[in-house]
């Protein structure tokens, strides 16, 4: 594993040294790989993104899952019992968000370009059903980054970057295990003086494998096939495994 | 150790998972009851939406109740002609349920619903046992009091009103003779059950067919569970077809760790008096209840909560 990376430094160090065509884009960013497959065991993954840059610099890595659709509600206290009361709908925020960089992001860049980059956890745009007065549309998001944080959904890291010799670099990103399925946006910047003076965008996608894509499949193509066929299997398993072995022994 | 579930698009523990089957199959060998008022509880407590635990509760509960329903059979203990009346009147009762479980979840309260349902009725059938186990264990040899009376207050109003009812027919197997409709609107409340609260309606069924419909009590078990396999199963199919919320994994480990606790439960309950049985049962009971009622009367640790729709 590591004399991969070793390899893949190298290859960039030699580019970036070399190769005139990359005088006016400065940035190369290799992530790990281009597909992330969630399988029974899946619990989680680290990602790495290798790459090279001309140095020195301040780097922002900014990782953005796919849009999602999610119900926001608010507990109501009814009498003794905390029940759930009202609820919103957010459209098209993203499923995750990681802001990762070499130093603290609002030190690197002035706040003009932190909204140009969209580089502000709470700074992310969505929709919100039912359309609601500016004050209370406002505390449902910022609600949204609460809980989003919280889970570990939205989060910066100013340690995750390491750069070595101002010219490579690597990122460690760590993904959690329910992630959702889609194309995630890893967007890199290099910045000097306070300006992005250099932007590398890829993707890499994220889906479900081997059983567990088939099962999603048939649950949602042919749910009643599915149900049907699931239901007598569990029957043949519970006859199986309980009245089989008691017939021996009797 | 994770498992990705592929429905509820989550990762649980398995051993946690094989845990509560275990544990639900157990009891159940122990006191014989089919646990589905226990698993459905502990799956949300995991975290695995209320839609899908319910949901996989049921075929989880199809598969252990086959092989005993097969037994059963074997033995001469299930009345199928009380048995499809009552199946005609769950699947009725549980094709409601589905569906009104849809308009639930659409109008964003089905976990409301569910855990206020699990509230009244664990509440009232946990207290009720534990009252009439206690009572049975300070006076050993004693019958219970609830044993003892409700078959004369029945008698005087329920079984009377029954063989009034149109649709008189007999049940030659259980040797009684009532009109369909009851066994039909029994049927039908415990598929609106099952569908909501992913039980499969025994510890309701079986007071009801031996104080109400004076059945025998070792026909009245082989009858439930049958009527038991094919109402779950059917409200699995259905769970399947309209929601999409059966999760096989889940239902798989869960099947696997009951039919172990089974055993364990039947051996052990083999050697431990039936009033003792009965208060731990009404114990175990009775403490998911309280836990429900904390988490309702508690104040929420975040006010906020998110559900993220899986596509």
């Amino acid at each position: 594993m590591m004399a991969r990376w070793l390899r893949c430094l190298l290859f960039f160090t030699g580019a970036a040294l070399f190769d005139p065509a990359w005088a006016d884009e400065p940035l190369v960013v290799v992530p790990e790989t281009n597909e992330v497959k969630i399988t029974t065991e899946f619990a989680g993954t680290a990602l790495k993104a290798v790459g090279s840059m001309r140095g020195p610099a301040d780097l922002i890595i900014k990782l953005v899952g796919p849009p999602q659709v999610a119900k926001l509600s608010r507990e109501t206290k009814i009498g003794p019992f905390w029940v759930e009361g009202e609820t919103a709908k957010l459209d098209g925020a993203p499923s995750l968000l990681y802001l990762y960089a070499t130093a603290p992001i609002a030190e690197i860049l002035p706040p003009a370009a932190l909204e140009e980059y969209g580089l502000r956890l709470e700074g992310v745009p969505m929709r919100l059903e039912p359309q609601l007065q500016a004050h209370v549309s406002d505390d449902w998001r910022k609600a949204f980054f609460r809980i989003k944080e919280r889970q570990g959904y939205y989060h910066e890291d100013d340690t995750a970057i390491r750069v070595f010799g101002n010219r490579l670099f690597i990122a460690n990103m760590r993904l959690p295990g329910d992630l959702q399925v889609g194309t995630y946006t890893v967007e890199t910047l290099v910045v000097k003086s306070g300006k992005v003076v250099g932007r590398n965008v890829g993707h890499f996608t994220v889906r479900l494998s081997g059983i567990e894509r088939w099962v999603w499949n048939a649950a949602h193509d042919h749910p009643w096939l599915f149900g049907g066929v699931f239901t007598l299997l569990a029957m043949l398993l519970g006859f199986a495994l309980n009245a089989i072995p008691y017939g021996r022994t009797r | 150790m994770e498992v990705f579930l592929p429905i509820a698009h989550m990762d649980v523990n398995i051993v946690l998972i094989l845990a509560y089957g275990a544990l639900v199959g157990f009891l159940s060998g122990l006191v014989g009851v089919g646990g589905g008022f226990l698993i459905t509880p502990l799956l949300i407590f995991t975290g695995i939406p209320p839609i899908v635990a319910v949901s996989s509760g049921a075929a989880q509960m199809t598969g252990t109740a086959s092989g005993a329903s097969y037994l059963h059979w074997r033995h001469g203990n299930i009345d199928f002609k009380m048995g499809l009346i009552l199946l005609t009147g769950s699947w009725l009762g549980g094709g409601f349920g589905v569906y009104l479980a849809k308009v639930l979840l659409r109008a964003g309260e089905f976990g409301n619903v569910v855990v206020f349902l699990y509230v009244v009725l664990l509440g009232f059938i946990g207290v009720s046992m534990l009252i009439e186990s206690l009572q049975a264990v300070f006076r050993s040899g004693a019958p219970a009091p609830s044993a003892a009376h409700a078959p004369a207050a029945s008698k005087s109003l329920v079984h009377t009103w029954f063989e009034r009812m149109p649709w008189q027919t007999s049940y030659p197997v259980s040797g009684v003779r009532m009109s369909a409709l009851g066994p039909l609107v029994l049927g039908a409340a415990v598929g609106v059950m099952t569908s909501l609260m992913g039980v499969g309606g025994g510890f309701i069924m079986v007071p009801v067919m031996i104080y109400v419909l004076k059945m025998p009590t070792k026909i009245v078990v082989g009858t439930s569970l049958f009527q038991l396999l094919f109402t779950t199963a059917a409200v699995s199919i259905m769970q399947a077809g309209v929601n999409h919320s059966v999760d096989p994994f889940l239902a798989l480990i869960l099947i696997l760790g009951s039919v172990l606790g089974t055993k364990l439960g039947a051996r052990l309950g083999a050697r431990l008096p039936a009033e003792k049985l009965r208060l731990i049962l009404a114990l175990v009971v009775v403490a998911v209840a309280i836990k429900m009622v904390v988490t309702l009367v508690l104040p929420p640790a975040h006010i906020h909560s998110i559900e993220v729709e899986v596509k």
